[in-house]
């Protein structure tokens, strides 16, 4: 017999060959439970760039190819998160920026940013609250998933996202964004990207434990001489504004949001909806009343 | 609501840097515009004009006078066929059409699109029973079916900006107030002009003439309106439009507000007001608008294609994060 690993021992009859149950506690160090909230944290002063959690994205959930082509971004040739995009390593070079050229650069690899965006799965998800046909639901892990057997692919969705991620597919005429691995989850298994991680960067766990460990992060990189080092969309923090509450996965980042290409204190679409009826009704009630005036006094 | 302001300068973080300076990721967009074409244009034009028109016949109804018979009749008319084609319109624009149902399958208070499939529905049947009932001389139906047609084209002249402002599309939610009553306002406007065409072609000068003022009282605002909301806009953060997107919105303003605000002056001005002056300024007033909502939709879906102009828009305190507490326009 090859080799087996012990825990796989202990259950003689698997429900599926080669699976082990609640494999994420031996990957993760979390059994995964319906009913409790889980995330990913993801550590931008760990990601080498590697794009392993691109590639695992794309081979677990069967996403289609995009544009295959050189953008001249840096190593960045995927671009953006996108239908078939669930994962996106963004590099950003600061190489000649502060008034300095590409003679006068920085020691060491500080003038590297690396950052592996996903979506959100914010706690008062824009994306669910635009669904007219409750297409968009929330999951019994907290986590925001479309169901594409039921959206028709409306698109109110796409301008919804403060973030710039789900989007309609032009293959199958649905939206689609990540499910954080929502079938994996069902079977105890780690999303495919954070398994995938091999510096740990992106790290998948039960939302209030990974707040925790990215504080102590943030405060040990404090520690350590990177004092820019900073959480977003951690419950109390930028990205958490607006009336989105907490964003299930949340970044440390060590600059502006905007360089990495996310907003500093984006908001819930929905804040939007009643002050723009309540003016429309009143403009509405105006120009009824004055066409009420204006019919009686035409039959004088 | 007012946000968290950033981390910066606090125990702990980073020193205060300097305001936002025009930093972005290549220059790629931050958000995604919406996957809509010009049916949708067409379809918040043809809403406006069919809310409007349901409110007209309400008071027509209403009046107890005989004279606004034919205008009751041409606006029922008007709400029906367009909600059926705008119906049409947004079906055709889904990109799964054959599961267009499912817009009924639930109700979400937060999502303007729900609340306006269900406006849709209800004005369109309510309409087609005022039509039926003026067309089979069941008056008393007919009126029955008037005031709740009316009350759901209240929401038809008005959801479609709410539609828009809820979004994160710079140009549509830099300032929803504005625009969800420049939305009101257009769709009274189209409404009065279009009724207006109608009392002109069958012979009723003086109703004509009530609907040309309302027009005119309705453009006026609208104008005001819209002035304010784009200047409101430009100051929140979002880019003025240039080139062809520029030209697009001088003709827009050009025919649904300065040419017919001349031409109704015109006739105001003159005790025997000339019908074709009416006639021309109303169809200045419907091409206008159809070309204003498309300008809309358009600058909207390239305002989120600028991400300078959401991540001004986003910055603490500032544009879309004032909604919701003071100092919105």
């Amino acid at each position: 017999m090859t080799s087996v690993h012990p825990r796989a021992l202990d259950f003689p009859q698997p429900f599926l060959d080669g699976v082990i149950p609640d494999e994420a506690e031996l990957t993760a160090g979390e059994r995964v439970e319906a009913g409790k909230s889980y995330g990913f944290f993801t550590d931008t002063t760990l990601c080498i760039g590697c794009k392993a959690c691109e590639v695992a994205c794309k081979e677990w959930n069967n996403l289609p190819a995009d544009k295959d082509r050189m953008t001249g971004d840096s190593y960045d040739n995927t671009g953006a998160l996108s239908a078939h995009t669930w994962r996106h390593v963004a590099f950003i070079e600061r190489i000649g920026r502060r008034g300095g050229d590409s003679t006068t650069m920085p020691p060491y690899q500080s003038n590297w940013l690396m950052m592996s965006d996903v979506c959100k799965h914010c706690h008062n998800a824009p994306c669910l609250e635009a669904c007219p046909t409750g297409a968009i639901f929330r999951t019994e892990f907290d986590t925001v998933v479309v169901q594409t057997d039921i959206c028709n692919g409306c698109g109110y969705c796409v301008p919804a996202c403060p973030f710039g991620v789900v989007e309609v597919s032009d293959q199958d005429g649905k939206a689609h964004k990540c499910t954080l691995c929502y079938d994996r989850l069902k079977g105890g298994l780690e999303p495919a990207c954070a398994k995938a991680c091999p510096t740990d960067s992106i790290q998948f766990g039960e939302l209030s434990g990974l707040v925790t460990r990215a504080q102590t992060r943030v405060f040990e990189l404090h520690a350590q001489g990177q004092p820019a080092a900073y959480l977003y969309g951690a419950p109390e923090t930028p990205g958490a504004t607006g009336g989105l509450d907490w964003l299930n996965c949340f970044f440390l980042l060590t600059e502006r949001p905007e360089v990495y290409n996310l907003p500093a204190a984006p908001s819930r679409a929905a804040n939007r909806v009643r002050p723009a009826l309540a003016a429309g009704l009143a403009t509405a009630g105006l120009l009824t009343l004055a066409a009420a005036a204006l019919m009686r006094g035409g039959r004088a | 609501m007012s946000g968290h302001p950033l981390p910066y300068g606090r125990p702990n973080m980073p020193a205060a840097p300097a305001a936002y300076r025009g930093e972005t990721y290549y220059g790629r967009a931050a958000v995604k515009h919406s996957p809509w074409d010009w049916r949708i244009g067409a379809y918040m034009f043809a809403a406006g004009m069919a809310g409007g028109s349901q409110i007209l016949a309400a008071l027509g109804e209403a009046s107890k006078d005989r004279r606004w018979d034919g205008m009751v009749r041409n606006a029922r008319t008007v709400a029906v066929v367009n909600a059926t084609v705008g119906g049409l319109l947004l079906i055709s624009d889904l990109k799964t059409p054959n599961r267009w149902y499912n817009m009924l399958r639930i109700f979400r208070p937060t999502s303007p699109m729900s609340m306006g499939s269900f406006v849709l529905t209800g004005f369109g049947t309510l309409s087609a029973a005022t039509l039926a009932g003026h067309a089979l001389g069941w008056r008393r139906a007919a009126r029955a079916a008037q005031v709740p047609a009316a009350l759901a084209g209240v929401g038809m002249t008005t959801y479609t900006g709410a539609l828009l402002a809820a979004t994160s599309t710079p140009a549509w939610s830099a300032s929803p107030r504005l625009l969800g009553a420049r939305t009101a306002s257009a769709g009274m406007a189209s409404a009065a002009a279009a009724l207006a065409l109608g009392e002109r072609a069958g012979g009723r000068g003086g109703t004509g003439q009530t609907l040309d003022r309302l027009a005119l009282l309705a453009t006026g605002l609208d104008l005001a309106l819209s002035l304010t909301a784009d200047a409101s806009k430009n100051r929140a953060g979002v880019e003025a439009p240039r080139g062809g997107e520029r030209m697009r919105r001088l003709s827009a303003y050009a025919l649904a507000h300065a040419l017919p605000l001349g031409l109704y002056a015109l006739n105001a001005g003159v005790r025997r007001p000339s019908p074709g002056v009416s006639v021309a300024a109303a169809l200045s007033v419907l091409v206008g608008q159809a070309l204003m909502r498309g300008h809309l939709l358009q600058s909207g879906q390239r305002s989120a294609t600028r991400p300078g102009d959401y991540f001004r828009l986003t910055q603490p305190s500032r544009g879309v994060q004032r909604i919701g507490g003071a100092g919105d326009a």
